[in-house]
């Protein structure tokens, strides 16, 4: 096997992974200020969307995660670039609280159409609305297309599977700017000057955290929280580089191997 | 050499069968409206020796109210012509011993009646409609992602319809969400499935080459009836679009105005 760099940077989902809702996953600041002694980069990669950097930062914060918002890289940010880039006018059919990332943004006469996990706007009328504007040539951009997220009551659609029928009603690709698409694994290594096979991802999500990491060239470690289900492990091929309980031992194994 | 291209083929014809929104009638507000020429359509083809059915994909009505609504519209059809998916699903259901979790327009919840509904080991969607709302779906993906051997049966796969203020999303959008999100594939009851088209053949005691069927879908009317052997008509009525006539797989067998002039050019055929 040929030899791998010496690992620079460690990329870490945060839902699921740091923590569930607002109650962080036992052990991890603890883990996390190891990891921090340790010389690597580390940035805070999400495809949660129903919050804009600010409130994602307070909540780390209120956890008593040590973490600055340059460190925050979110899908809401890849969208975000991808609109400027081409000038659209979007539809965003994101949660109030993530509009905050999209200000200065023209939303006047919109024509694309931007989906986020937005269980308000998951209604008929407004998919209707959509619909629409997508047959008339507006484009669909993903943030993601997760198909499930975990709540405190049990799992939820994510808007993955709206994203697919929207993309079966009218016979059109989305582009997605969120995990597990390899732009936006490169594009959050860009500023830290490292390649991915320098690099190692954490995540709960076995085909858009783990399986996507790999794809663009890292490592991938699968934790046994959040979304995880058994068996999850072997619906990615080539497997995880590592399935472990939860971020500590996560951290642990980095600690005592790749650097 | 017999002519077996359309019209021509209208004369070896033994049976029609007509699809209903966008080719007898558009849906909308109240009973919706009846497209120009189609009654008079559907008198002249029972006044001819063509044996007649109507097969739709409605999944907001029973067939009861339907055939009413269309009666008042004033066509001459009756229940016993009408096939529909939620008689078809409910035979499978009994036939299968499943218990559904109904996804399905309130109006259409009597022909579930005799099913039992009690601890669900399945799920089947109709066109729901507004009552497509968020959490009504994640109720049924948490059925569907709780069982063992998840089910699910959809009432068609049309991707949308046409009422008279424009196009909605149909049931086939919301399998595609729940297929999705179950990583699952959805069993379709109703067009374009061929047991479902076979049946309305069976109940006509035809073979597919001696039935046409006009629709205004062309993957689920044309198609699913050109899949099973019999001619397909598209009706630039309905949810019809241009591009239909440039469609990468399907490429129906006549394209008309609307009902009233494939009927003439079928009966034109029989003199």
């Amino acid at each position: 096997m040929a030899g791998r760099r010496t690992l620079k940077a460690v990329l870490i989902d945060l839902s699921g992974t740091l923590h569930i809702e607002d109650t962080a996953v036992p052990g991890v600041q603890d883990a996390l200020n190891r990891l921090r002694q340790a010389s690597v980069a580390v940035k805070f990669v999400t495809n949660t969307t129903k919050e804009s950097k600010r409130s994602l930062l307070e909540r780390l914060q209120r956890l008593n995660f040590d973490v600055q918002e340059k460190e925050i890289f979110t899908s809401l940010s890849a969208a975000r670039s991808l609109l400027e880039q081409k000038q659209h006018r979007p539809l965003l059919l994101v949660e109030d609280s993530a509009l905050e990332d999209f200000t200065g943004i023209d939303t006047s006469e919109p024509n694309a159409v931007v989906i986020g996990l937005a269980p308000n706007h998951f209604n008929y009328q407004t998919l209707n609305k959509a619909f629409r504007m997508i047959l008339d040539g507006a484009p669909l951009i993903a943030i993601h297309k997760a198909r499930y997220y975990k709540r405190k009551d049990g799992l939820a659609l994510g808007p993955g599977p709206f994203v697919t029928g929207l993309e079966y009603a009218t016979d059109c690709k989305a582009t997605v700017v969120g995990k597990p698409e390899q732009t936006f694994f490169t594009q959050a290594l860009s500023d830290l000057g490292c390649s991915p096979n320098e690099a190692v991802m954490i995540g709960d999500d076995a085909r858009d955290d783990v399986g996507g990491a790999q794809n663009a060239g890292m490592m991938g470690i699968l934790v046994r929280t959040g979304k995880y289900r058994e068996g999850d492990e072997n619906k990615i091929n080539p497997p995880p580089h590592l399935t472990c309980e939860s971020f500590p031992e996560a951290v642990e194994h980095i600690l005592k191997n790749l650097l | 050499m017999a002519d077996t291209g359309w019209p021509g083929c209208s004369k070896s014809l033994k049976g029609v069968i007509l699809d209903m929104c966008g080719v007898l009638y558009e849906s909308g507000e109240g009973d919706g409206v009846a497209i120009p020429g189609s009654v008079e359509a559907v008198k002249k083809l029972k006044a001819s020796d063509l044996q007649l059915r109507f097969c739709t994909n409605e999944t907001q009505a029973t067939r009861e109210k339907f055939v009413a609504k269309l009666q008042r519209l004033g066509f001459d059809i009756s229940v016993s012509e009408v096939f529909s998916p939620a008689p078809a699903a409910v035979a499978v259901l009994k036939e299968r011993a499943l218990r559904p979790h109904l996804l399905v327009y309130d109006g259409l919840l009597p022909e579930f009646d005799s099913v039992d509904k009690t601890n669900p080991n399945c799920v089947v969607i109709g066109d729901a409609a507004e009552q497509f709302s968020y959490q009504n779906l994640n109720k049924a993906f948490s059925v569907l992602i709780g069982l063992d051997n998840p089910m699910l049966f959809s009432l068609g796969q049309g991707r949308y319809y046409k009422e008279t203020d424009g196009l909605k999303l149909d049931v086939g959008v919301y399998m595609k969400a729940l297929e999705y999100a179950c990583d699952l594939k959805a069993e379709v009851v109703g067009k374009p499935s061929p047991t479902f088209f076979q049946s309305v053949l069976n109940d006509m005691g035809l073979q597919p080459h001696e039935a046409l069927m006009i629709g205004d879908d062309l993957v689920n009317d044309v198609g699913g009836a050109q899949h099973c052997g019999m001619k397909g008509v598209q009706v630039r009525t309905g949810k019809y679009r241009p591009t239909d006539e440039r469609h990468s797989t399907v490429m129906a067998d006549g394209t008309v105005d609307n009902l009233a002039q494939a009927v003439d050019m079928i009966l034109n055929q029989r003199h």
